[in-house]
């Protein structure tokens, strides 16, 4: 009898390691094969106009989010908003407190994702913490994907994500990138 | 397959660890404890009864196979049921003797669980033991606030005492489970559950997560070591102290990288750090093992663990390459002053 | 329904507010005022809920003098220029109380706007200006600037502009907006906090900084927002930052260098948090040796919050400061089992060394962020026929204190607002009975958690008036639905995880006025507010009573029975503190900043219309809004007729 049971015991086993195997570094939501853009082409960004409707310039450079619109990544970034007390300066529904609602398309420092990423990576002058030591990028990566989640960013052609607002669509970009905001 | 293929093995198996069972941790073949006592003995109680029925039955069948023919060939037409003294005597007895036996090991079954739900006196220590993907934070109550105080996968009991654990999950099912010690129970989230423990003698017993719970559940382990009265309130004291502030250049260093890389999740009391997200920290170097139970707690493991954590459990929530080069040795310098 | 006041002199219409009760007193009359349409007003009698509110009274023949309730009375230290006023609280009791008596409930309503000034920053105004002689001084939310205004010119022109230029880091760890509650003047120098940790005193003729000094570290999420108090060559200031798992403190600085004298810290060991010797509290929990550690679990007083963001007192005879801590940090409890001393306690302190002398915790083991910092304001009562020298509290918890100042003991302990976090207050034990229903769990939703994180009041302080013995307070109507997250320590970030959503209790007012009688510890009289009632109170010897509405109503009322006299709509919403004053011209003049910001931002319903946006505007009203003329500064060019100059304009609106 145990001989028959053996074999089909290892296969079932061999069938469940290799499901488990195919989580890469990170968490089960693995960076995708594109892999992440570099710390320098971050830094590289210009900071973004405003409203969010940002120059050419700046959207010529940027990048969108490696982790597109991955549903566990996002929840993995939701996890990470209330465990980093993101939710302590910006709400627990991220309609804002102290820090600035991140459900608007009012982005002070720039609402395209690699513009968020360098905004909590860095920090910001008003009081919002540098977190480039504490987490790696494919974590902050992971809390942009929760932050487009919540509709008020900017895609990196330059359309808000959102696309029932269509009077906040992108007029033309000029060429001039020191064109006053509009 | 005959019961003989079966009876082998086993015999050689238990004779082995009964001699040898400090190699095999996990062997839940004996137990130290009344808290798993009871379970152990009824195994091994039904186990043997088990056999003994196996073998009666066996000797039966092989006596009924193999029975010498030369009587009966004379008197081929007579039915050896009708005999006087005959088959129904074996049916009577046979019934009755199996439905005392199975009365006896059912009453004992229930007994056992009943006696192993409680603990025989009211625990004097209330461990916290929070299951989460793949460690295990404890938390250690008091009736005094300032005894409470937190750690990671290494529980310390005193010997003798039952010990009470109120298991929480704070994200999928998980399964508390020392085998040495005691029974499984499952950790649920949404839900506390309570169960207890209790050492007979002091002594390193590993436990497990015992219910699978994501890619790294084989990596979730978790020790128990039960210590004497005396020690273990000196282990009590030794949590509750604070280092002395780091001295060295490189130990400074060292805390510094730390407190701008790892304390976001991790807490060392005494120092700024006191995050939740990962294992706390505080007297690092009291721990025999790291990550869960996985890897010895060496300074070479430790590096390695901090630098690369993703090849030695792909998966865990700990991220890659945080730190490394001279940060890496300054705050492995420094966690090693960790007593 | 709505009772409206018309003044026939601005043609106006003021909404009055409903009022809810009135004084049951023989001898109280209601005062005729011209105009006044009193007779039509609708007068509804409280629902049951403990307190008691009288019921209504007909109106009969006017007073001919004003009662003192609770045979109250004020040491009014250090005794300023009736016409001045150079502290937030006016005295170091806190009375904020006005000698003045120019503007009264006769002539009340025709106060008239006679000048305003805007200060050139939005953010939640919270602090009062001071007049000193003939300068007024005004203080901003961030960025933090000061301005001297010559009384004396008409228009009051500004003399001097100080620009400290704060660090905007401070924005991002400033839990409640970016606010200060006030300056201190003294010896010539305004002394007032900064945002960002610095204490700086400014030479108050030339603007000219004087000293500064940094009290405490961004980098911790600590920041200051509380008004300083001057006593003497003594100034205190305290930390913000019970939120952020601070460690909170006082400390006391020379007033000529701003070097620091004593720093108590509210956690921490009995020599962090100077207890020695002397100190003696009253009620048993408090007693032992370095509570500020063991009522905590291992080390997390070190992140215990505790800060001292609120107001302080001074008592001259016995040379001791009042105040009260924040909460203890983290906001989940469950977190930190144990009493969490020295959180949410009232000390009182030797204003010289600083050591503690007693101390009461409101709320042991605060698990709804109610902290006690409120105001303490120091008086003489007669209690059961003895005359006690107490403080009277109102704190976060929704109990008003009335107790010995000399010994901590509670004399009366009264609820004044909805709450069903107690279930009642054991006099014996000394402190309120706790509902076990709402004691919050990690991960457990609760719902209608009375009063909310903001409390039954918050720090906007209450004025007593001598004449009448009562203390007039705004407080709050607000219940919260509260989930609590459990939370790690990351410097800078919120140690906080309390996510809640707040409402307004039964009754559906966010806010309401009151009249209330420490001696006895019942509310006399109460006028329900719409929204949130977070100014401050001012009370003067014309027996009138100030105070604001969070969405931009200044309103005049009876100090005697809570008649509203008068009202104004200010541009925006009103959370300062309003003051009273003589100008040059030996005109009183009442004045009150207004720009809502602040913890009034809760906004308890977001449904509700009429919440209005910010500002930054200081409006100054006078009777008819008179004030000193209004002539052009250069002589007009004359024309052949030699036409005459224009004369001076009566204050116009």
């Amino acid at each position: 009898m145990s001989r028959r049971i053996l074999p089909s015991g290892i296969v079932a086993l061999s069938v469940m390691l290799c499901a488990c195997s195919h989580s890469e570094g990170g968490s089960a939501s693995g960076p995708p094969a594109t892999g992440l853009p570099s710390g320098g082409e971050i830094s590289a960004l210009p900071m973004g106009h405003i409203a969010g409707l940002t120059d050419s310039a700046a959207l010529a450079r940027s990048i969108p989010n490696p982790y597109g619109d991955n549903p566990q990544a996002i929840a993995s970034g939701k996890a990470l908003y209330i465990k980093m007390n993101c939710a302590g300066c910006h709400g627990y529904d991220a309609k804002g407190n102290m820090g600035p609602d991140l459900t608007d398309t009012y982005w002070r420092y720039g609402g395209l994702p690699a513009q968020i990423f360098q905004s909590i990576r860095d920090g910001r002058a008003q009081g919002m913490p540098a977190w480039g030591a504490a987490l790696p990028p494919q974590e902050i990566w992971k809390l942009v994907a929760y932050i487009q989640s919540l509709g008020g960013t900017y895609s990196v052609d330059g359309t808000p994500r959102n696309a029932q607002r269509p009077e906040l669509v992108a007029p033309e970009l000029s060429s001039h990138a020191d064109d006053a905001p509009r | 397959m005959s019961a003989r293929c079966t009876l082998v093995p086993s015999v050689a198996l238990l004779a082995r660890s009964a001699t040898t069972y400090a190699d095999t941790p996990m062997s839940y073949l004996h137990t130290y404890g009344p808290a798993g006592d009871p379970i152990t003995r009824l195994g091994w109680g039904l186990g043997t009864i088990s056999i003994a029925v196996i073998s009666v039955i066996a000797v039966l069948l092989l006596g009924g196979l193999f029975r010498h023919r030369t009587e009966r060939a004379s008197d081929d037409a007579q039915l050896a049921v009708g005999r006087e003294g005959g088959g129904m005597a074996w049916i009577y007895v046979g019934v009755g003797v199996s439905t005392v036996v199975l009365i006896i090991c059912m009453g004992w079954t229930l007994v056992t669980t009943a006696i192993v739900l409680h603990p025989p006196s009211t625990p004097a220590l209330t461990v916290q033991v929070v299951a989460t993907q793949w460690w295990w934070r404890l938390r250690y109550t008091s009736a005094n606030p300032s005894r409470t105080f937190t750690t990671a996968n290494e529980i310390h009991i005193p010997v003798g005492q039952p010990v009470r654990f109120e298991l929480a999950s704070v994200d999928v099912i998980h399964s508390f489970w020392v085998p040495q010690l005691s029974g499984k129970m499952d950790v649920i989230p949404g839900q506390t559950n309570v169960t207890w423990l209790e050492a007979d003698k002091p002594g390193v017993y590993r436990g497990q997560c015992a219910v699978f719970c994501g890619a790294e559940h084989a990596r979730m382990a978790l020790e128990v070591i039960a210590d004497t009265p005396v020690d273990f309130r000196a282990w009590q004291d030794d949590q509750l102290r604070e280092d002395p502030p780091p001295g060295s250049v490189t130990v400074r260093a060292g805390q510094r990288v730390f407190q701008a890389h790892c304390a976001a999740c991790h807490a060392i009391r005494g120092s700024d750090a006191a995050g939740i997200v990962g294992p706390d920290l505080s007297h690092l170097m009291s721990r025999r093992t790291l990550a869960a139970g996985s890897l010895p707690n060496t300074p070479g493991n430790l590096a390695g663990w901090i630098a690369d954590p993703q090849s030695l459990k792909p998966g865990a929530q700990m991220p890659d390459h945080l730190v490394s080069g001279p940060d890496l040795t300054a705050v492995v310098e420094y966690l090693n002053t960790l007593q | 329904m709505r009772n409206l006041v018309r003044s026939p002199a601005a043609g106006a219409l003021a909404p009055s507010p409903r009022i809810e009760g009135r004084v049951h007193d023989p001898v109280h009359r209601h005062t005729p005022r011209r105009g006044a349409a009193i007779a039509g007003a609708l007068f509804l009698g409280l629902p049951a809920c403990g307190y008691s509110l009288q019921a209504a009274d007909a109106p009969a023949a006017p007073p001919v003098s004003t009662n003192n309730l609770s045979g109250a009375t004020l040491n009014s230290s250090p005794n300023d220029p009736a016409g001045e006023w150079h502290s937030q609280a006016r005295d170091f009791a806190n009375s904020r109380y006005s000698p003045l008596d120019q503007i009264n409930t006769g002539n009340v309503g025709k106060l008239r706007i006679a000048w305003t000034f805007s200060d050139g920053t939005l953010h939640g105004h919270e602090a009062a200006p001071l007049v000193v002689s003939d300068t007024m001084y005004v203080v901003t939310p961030f960025p933090d600037m000061a301005y001297a205004l010559d009384l004396s010119k008409p228009g009051a022109s500004i003399r001097w502009t100080f620009k400290p230029n704060p660090s905007p880091m401070a924005l991002g760890k400033a839990c409640c907006d970016a606010v200060t509650r006030g300056i201190a003047y003294a010896d010539g120098k305004l002394i007032y906090n900064l945002l960002d940790d610095h204490t700086v005193a400014v030479d108050a003729k030339t603007g000219k900084e004087v000293w500064r000094v940094m009290m405490d570290n961004l980098e911790t999420g600590a920041t200051m927002t509380m008004a300083p108090l001057v006593v003497g060559n003594k100034v205190f200031v305290g930390n913000s930052g019970g939120e952020m798992g601070v460690q909170g403190w006082i400390a006391a600085l020379d007033v000529d260098t701003g070097k620091q004298l004593w720093r108590a810290y509210s956690t921490g060991s009995d020599k962090r948090v100077l207890i020695g010797a002397e100190f003696k509290p009253f009620y048993s929990w408090m007693k032992g040796n370095d509570l500020g550690i063991s009522t905590w679990p291992d080390g997390m007083w070190k992140h215990g919050g505790a800060s001292v963001w609120g107001w302080i007192s001074y008592d001259p005879g016995t040379n001791l400061i009042y105040y009260g801590t924040s909460n203890p940090s983290p906001r989940v409890p469950a977190q930190r089992p144990g009493y969490n001393l020295w959180a949410s306690t009232i000390f009182a302190r030797d204003a010289d060394t600083g050591m503690a002398r007693w101390a009461y915790q409101t709320t042991p083991h605060d698990e709804w962020d109610y902290d006690a910092v409120n105001e303490d304001i120091l008086m003489d009562l007669r209690i059961n026929g003895e005359m006690r020298k107490v403080l009277v509290h109102f704190d976060r918890n929704a109990y008003a204190y009335t107790i010995d100042r000399t010994t901590g003991e509670v004399l009366i302990a009264a609820p004044f607002a909805y709450l069903n976090w107690s279930t009642g207050f054991d006099a014996k034990i000394g402190r309120p009975i706790v509902n076990q229903d709402k004691e919050p769990r990690p991960g457990v939703k609760l719902d209608n958690i009375c009063p909310p994180d903001i409390g039954g009041k918050d720090w906007q302080p209450a004025a007593m008036s001598p004449r009448t013995g009562l203390v007039y307070a705004g407080i709050f109507n607000i219940c919260m639905d509260l989930t609590d997250h459990e939370v790690g320590y990351i410097a800078s970030t919120p140690y906080d995880g309390m996510e809640m959503q707040r409402h307004a209790a039964p009754g559906g007012n966010l806010g309401e006025f009151m009249a209330w009688n420490p001696a006895t510890g019942k509310k006399m009289w109460a006028i329900k507010e719409r929204f949130m009632t977070m100014s401050g109170a001012l009370a003067t010897a014309g027996d009138v009573v100030f105070y604001g509405t969070a969405d931009g109503w200044f309103r005049a009322v009876d100090a005697r029975n809570g008649s509203v006299l008068w009202s104004q709509k200010l541009a925006s919403g009103v959370i300062g503190q309003p003051i009273t004053y003589l100008g040059p011209d030996h005109r009183q003049y009442i004045a009150i900043y207004s720009g809502v910001g602040g913890a009034a931002t809760v906004r308890a319903d977001t449904s509700m219309s009429g919440f209005p946006a910010q500002g930054g505007t200081l409006y100054v009203f006078s009777i008819n809004g008179d004030s000193i003329g209004a002539e052009p500064a250069l002589p007009s060019v004359s024309n052949d007729a030699g036409a005459p100059a224009p004369t001076a304009n009566r204050g116009q609106q």
